[in-house]
């Protein structure tokens, strides 16, 4: 899911963070919006701001974005709209990633209904996380310099590749931990791409090509592997 | 002279540590419903007025050991009166009192008035002498003369005596008392009736040689047995005169009772709200260690419900009072108090240092949260804060107003949708660890000494390899994050190791870290 382009649905404080975080990863990038007001704002804060209607048949994006690079963030204020325009975006492009923000669990579901491939339900990933912060401070902050801060220590997907060194051999026969210094947290198996499983549940995975892992390690072993592998991040 | 002599003891009193120390403790044993050691003393005493009872109602047909009467009689009054005197002297300040009324004297240029000093002492302490409970003590106290076989039915006076250590029957009283016009307004009624109907029956009846009522006081007593609709029948108005009185006093009886039926059910309905809300704030009181949650709505909800699954105690404090009924419905343990406010928390007897592992602001303004944070801060420089921000041009106002740490969930999700779209697999990974719902967690595990010498030792065990990663170690001396560690480094009590795996293995490997001598 390496897009190029990227459009954000709204822009209300949730959209506008989401906006920040994003827009200079894609070449490029906008913001549809409902009124003239959100427009203006997203304008002001730097970003190409777009009109659009719930009604909308969707030209204006496949005239602006080639569809196949593109991921889309539906962001809308109210949960039921937001579920619509997922919705009407699944009905006319089927590939088209789509991450949608929900207010809870019950609307997440909805969301996933109407064809979201990722959902973010607020309220549970705030709860969480506080949650988190109080009962394991030092997890959180561990976490948190993995995903967020530019520390040296990085989490990666590794996808590998045909004829690498690890296929055919099972998860517990190598150990990448003593090798490259990167421990495997969880790996994606090819023939069921939707669902992952983590390496402490103790099964014993067979590692076929284009298994994707999950690996925590510091900038370079994680390179130096994926050189080993002969893989693409 | 002899006001000095008064005025000396007072400061003297007024400045001795240990004197004031002992009247505190007293204080507390007698009065303070919150101090931990006073429910022992209710016991004790509640055991003493049972025995004395069952050696009352023993007595009455069987022998009863001298021992136990000289118990009965002499040891158990000796502590009732002790009780007395020492309720009688914590129940003012005497020193203070004589401080005062010297010190309102010298500014006003004029002799010391002792006996003026005196008085006022006496006034006060008449007002415990002659309270309702003062008088059930002291008559408590009267079997001590038990010589006087009379006396002796006072012991029952002691079981009156149980009001003033069991909470509940204290509760039944002051509600029948927030009824006190109804239930006066019921006993003038039913006097007027009772005496009206006894004189009738009387002149009605005591001439007539069939009838058994002959005296007033026989009259008096069918009366009261027939307003309150119980009738025996051993006392029967027999000539046509005296069946109509009987017929107007059966119809008002049962006026009497349905009006003391509904005066004791309206009390109790209009002060259950209030009874329940005490058994909440006892029971606030009883836990040792929980989360206070200040504002009740979804992500309240959320927030308590994880807590509540991970083992923990939640109290919720919010001034709406839907927002409060609901999440009693659902089950948590919520208290309609504005949590803004100081006298909120000392009604609830919340001792923030000890009980409060750390409060969670989350209230739907900025504003009400940076004034709750304030609020507790002025009781408290300990207790962890966290809040909500909604605003982000506020984050300074509540990191100012002394909050630990500040959520920002639309920062949260900008810095997620980063990572979901760039890294979608890693982010579905770190959510499922955190979302704790996948069957794997990932934990921190705070070392002690023993833990740390046997933390490498023990990961290497066959059961934990490859199942339980070590993600790494936070050394506290260094403040750095060990990632991958190997046997080589140091590792420290107070270091916090972070592990992954599932909970049983988790469990497992704090339990064999944690117990010496096994392998």
């Amino acid at each position: 899911m390496n897009s190029k382009s990227a459009v954000v649905f709204g822009f209300n404080e949730y959209a506008k963070q989401i906006a920040l975080q994003i827009a200079s990863e894609y070449d490029s990038f906008a913001v549809f919006v409902r009124n003239e007001a959100e427009q203006t704002a997203a304008r002001a804060a730097g970003f190409n701001a777009e009109l659009f209607d719930l009604s909308e048949d969707w030209k204006l994006i496949e005239e602006r974005f080639d569809t196949d690079n593109l991921m889309v963030f539906c962001a809308l204020d109210n949960d039921a709209e937001n579920v619509f325009l997922t919705i009407s975006l699944r009905s006319i492009f089927e590939e088209l990633p789509i991450i949608a923000l929900a207010g809870d669990h019950e609307s997440a579901a909805k969301m996933k209904s109407a064809g979201a491939n990722k959902v973010m339900p607020i309220l549970q990933i705030t709860a969480n996380v506080i949650t988190e912060m109080l009962e394991k401070p030092t997890v959180t902050e561990v976490l948190h310099d993995i995903l967020y801060e530019q520390s040296f220590l990085k989490i990666a997907q590794i996808v590998v590749p045909e004829g690498s060194f690890i296929v055919g051999k099972h998860l517990h026969d190598i150990d990448l931990g003593e090798e490259f210094d990167v421990l495997v947290l969880a790996i994606v198996d090819h023939e069921m791409a939707a669902t992952f499983s983590f390496t402490s549940r103790g099964h014993n995975h067979h590692i076929d090509p284009e298994d994707i892992l999950v690996v925590i390690g510091y900038e370079d072993n994680i390179s130096a592997l994926s050189e080993a592998l002969g893989a693409h991040k | 002279m002899i006001g000095r002599l008064i005025v000396g003891i007072a400061f003297y009193l007024q400045g001795s540590a240990r004197y004031r120390h002992v009247k505190k403790f007293f204080h507390n044993l007698l009065e303070n419903p919150t101090y931990p050691y006073k429910k022992f003393f209710d016991y004790v005493m509640m055991a003493f007025i049972v025995m004395s009872v069952y050696i009352l109602v023993r007595h009455v047909k069987h022998e009863v050991s001298q021992d136990w009467l000289f118990f009965n009689n002499y040891i158990i009054s000796f502590v009732f009166l002790m009780e007395y005197l020492l309720r009688l002297w914590v129940y003012s300040d005497n020193s203070k009192a004589i401080i005062e009324q010297y010190e309102h004297d010298i500014f006003l240029q004029r002799p010391f008035g002792w006996m003026g000093a005196m008085h006022r002492i006496v006034m006060i302490k008449m007002g415990f002498i002659f309270s309702p409970a003062a008088i059930i003590d002291l008559l408590a106290i009267m079997p001590f003369f038990h010589e006087m076989r009379l006396l002796r039915v006072f012991i029952l006076f002691r079981v009156f005596k149980l009001f003033r250590y069991a909470k509940s029957l204290t509760q039944f009283v002051s509600i029948l008392a927030s009824k006190k016009f109804e239930i006066f307004t019921l006993g003038v009624f039913a006097s007027v009736i009772i005496t009206v109907s006894s004189v009738l029956i009387y002149v009605m009846e005591a001439n007539n040689p069939e009838s058994r009522i002959n005296t007033l006081f026989d009259a008096f007593y069918w009366s009261v047995v027939t307003i309150f609709t119980v009738g025996y029948g051993d006392f029967v108005p027999v000539t046509d005169e005296g069946r109509v009185v009987a017929m107007v006093i059966i119809v008002a009886g049962i006026a009497v009772i349905s009006f003391a039926t509904s005066i004791v059910v309206s009390a109790f309905t209009e002060k259950l709200d209030e009874i329940k809300e005490d058994k909440l704030i006892d029971d606030v009181s009883k836990i040792d260690q929980f989360y206070l949650i200040c504002g009740y709505g979804p992500l309240a909800y959320q927030v308590a419900h994880r807590f509540i699954k991970n083992g923990k105690q939640v109290v919720i404090v919010d001034n709406n009072h839907e927002k409060i009924s609901e999440a009693q419905k659902e089950g948590f343990l919520a208290l309609t108090y504005d949590p803004s406010s100081l006298h909120s928390y000392h009604m609830l007897r919340i001792d923030f240092e000890s009980q409060v592992i750390a409060a969670i602001l989350l209230q739907e303004s900025d504003v009400l949260n940076v004034y709750t944070a304030l609020t507790i801060r002025e009781m408290t420089k300990k207790v962890p804060l966290l809040s909500i921000l909604l605003h982000h041009e506020n984050r300074r106002k509540l990191t100012l107003a002394g909050i630990d740490e500040v959520v920002y969930t639309q920062e949260l999700i900008g810095l997620m949708s980063k990572e979901v779209s760039g890294r979608p697999v890693a982010f579905e990974v770190i959510h499922a660890l955190r979302s704790e719902n996948s069957g794997v967690f990932i934990e921190e595990i705070i070392l002690d000494k023993i833990m740390a010498e046997r933390f490498f030792d023990m990961g290497k065990l066959p059961l934990f390899h490859k199942r339980l990663i070590i993600l790494g170690v936070y050394k506290q001396t260094s403040q750095s994050f060990f990632f991958n560690p190997s046997s080589s480094l140091m590792v420290a009590a107070g270091d916090v190791a972070i592990v992954v795996g599932t909970r049983s293995l988790i469990d497992e490997f704090k339990v064999l870290i944690r117990t010496k001598g096994r392998r």
